[in-house]
């Protein structure tokens, strides 16, 4: 009799443990739980991001340097310009005209671009 | 390609000719050097450098008042006083005491005595002074000079030429400029130098009935009674033009052909009584 118990025992016992064993299995203990799709859209947002603000760095960088260089270069033109200009202001300073030069003149039948008056 | 601007200062006409498209700078600087020169040498500006002087007597000049009261006073000295900027006053005394526009045609004013001219003028490093009572007129050769200056600024942009209401000044020729003559006109192919002319047939006006003009004879005080009714003169500038221009027409026909002949000076002279004459070495 007390054997039969023992053997019913032993089995309830078993029964319990493959159940519990079945559960944990079940459960996948070892895998990581699924992540959050608001997460994961989040972070794929933050790769977007990231990518376009390099690319408008790229291009403002690009930019900026078309600017120095085209600034540069009018600042080049800038002060060529008055160096030409100082330069025809001192030499009218100086030499109104070139004084030695004889004037060369003919009458001829063209039509006149300008007409001399009393001044 | 020909560009052109015209613009009015200095009481005439301007008128700016470049050869070369694309002058708009050049243009813009010739042009304010025009007003630059005006508003320094005008004696109808009581802030000019030049109305300063004269009402001075003194002044410590700047350099373009300094340089156009020298050339007036070397060509005083080379013409024998026919070219006199101390003429001022007589100029005044004969009705043209105010911008050309505003002198009345014909008027009533009485006429002060002739008021010759020859007046003493120093100049000792940057300072001009007059002697008593003596002032200065530089209307014809300060528009020489600015036409020159301006021609110096334009012809940066290509062969150009500067007509300052009759003075012209170019860079670059050949260009074809007209002439009146008695009878029309002929047209001068200027190669190089400068053109001007002078005469009693624009800037006229009378008082008390008798006619008045601009051109001065610096002997009498007086306007001129050359039978010269123009004078239009080629030189090496519009400078040295418009004062062999004043000098040949004071000089009166006979003595302007002798002067041009001798001295090579191109010339086109149109007599009161309607005959043209072509000296210096011009041939029709």
């Amino acid at each position: 009799m007390a054997s039969h118990l023992g053997r019913l025992y032993a089995l309830a016992f078993a029964l319990v443990v493959f159940f519990l064993t079945w559960a944990v299995v079940a459960a996948h203990p070892w895998a990581s739980p699924a992540p959050d799709r608001r997460l994961r859209a989040l972070a794929v947002r933050e790769a977007e991001l990231r990518r376009e603000a390099r690319l408008v760095h790229e291009v403002v960088a690009q930019r900026w340097a078309a600017y120095a260089s085209e600034l540069k270069l009018r600042r080049a033109r800038i002060a060529a310009v008055r160096s030409r200009a100082a330069q025809l202001a001192a030499q009218a300073t100086v030499a109104p005209a070139p004084a030695s030069a004889a004037p060369s003149v003919r009458v001829v039948t063209l039509p006149p671009l300008t007409i001399t008056r009393s001044s | 390609m020909i560009e052109r601007r015209a613009f009015r200062v200095m009481g005439t006409e301007i008128e700016l000719v470049v050869r070369n498209g694309g002058a708009d700078g050049a243009f813009h600087r010739a042009e304010h050097e025009f007003h630059r020169l005006e508003a320094l040498l005008s004696r109808f500006r009581d802030d000019s450098e030049l109305s300063r002087l004269n009402r001075d007597g003194a002044l410590d000049a700047g350099p373009d008042l300094l340089a156009v009261v020298e050339l007036a006073l070397a060509a005083r000295e080379r013409t024998g006083g026919r070219f006199d900027p101390t003429v001022h006053d007589a100029v005044v005394n004969a009705g043209y005491d105010r911008t050309f526009e505003e002198v009345a045609p014909d008027s009533d004013g009485c006429l002060v005595a002739s008021t010759p001219a020859a007046g003493a003028v120093r100049i000792a490093g940057g300072r001009i002074a007059l002697g008593p009572g003596v002032r200065l007129d530089l209307g014809g050769i300060g528009k020489g000079y600015a036409a020159e200056r301006a021609a110096v600024l334009l012809a940066a942009a290509g062969p150009c030429l500067v007509n300052a209401g009759g003075d012209v000044a170019t860079r670059g020729g050949p260009w074809p400029v007209g002439v009146a003559t008695a009878d029309g006109s002929i047209t001068l192919e200027l190669l190089t130098g400068g053109l001007a002319t002078s005469g009693r047939d624009r800037r006229h006006w009378r008082r008390n009935g008798q006619e008045q003009h601009h051109l001065i004879d610096p002997r009498t005080g007086e306007p001129s009674r050359s039978d010269l009714l123009r004078a239009t003169v080629v030189a090496s500038d519009a400078i040295e033009a418009e004062i062999a221009a004043k000098s040949l027409f004071l000089a009166g026909a006979d003595r302007a052909v002798e002067e041009a002949d001798t001295a090579g000076i191109p010339a086109v002279l149109v007599t009161g009584d309607g005959r043209t004459i072509l000296a210096g070495g011009l041939a029709a």
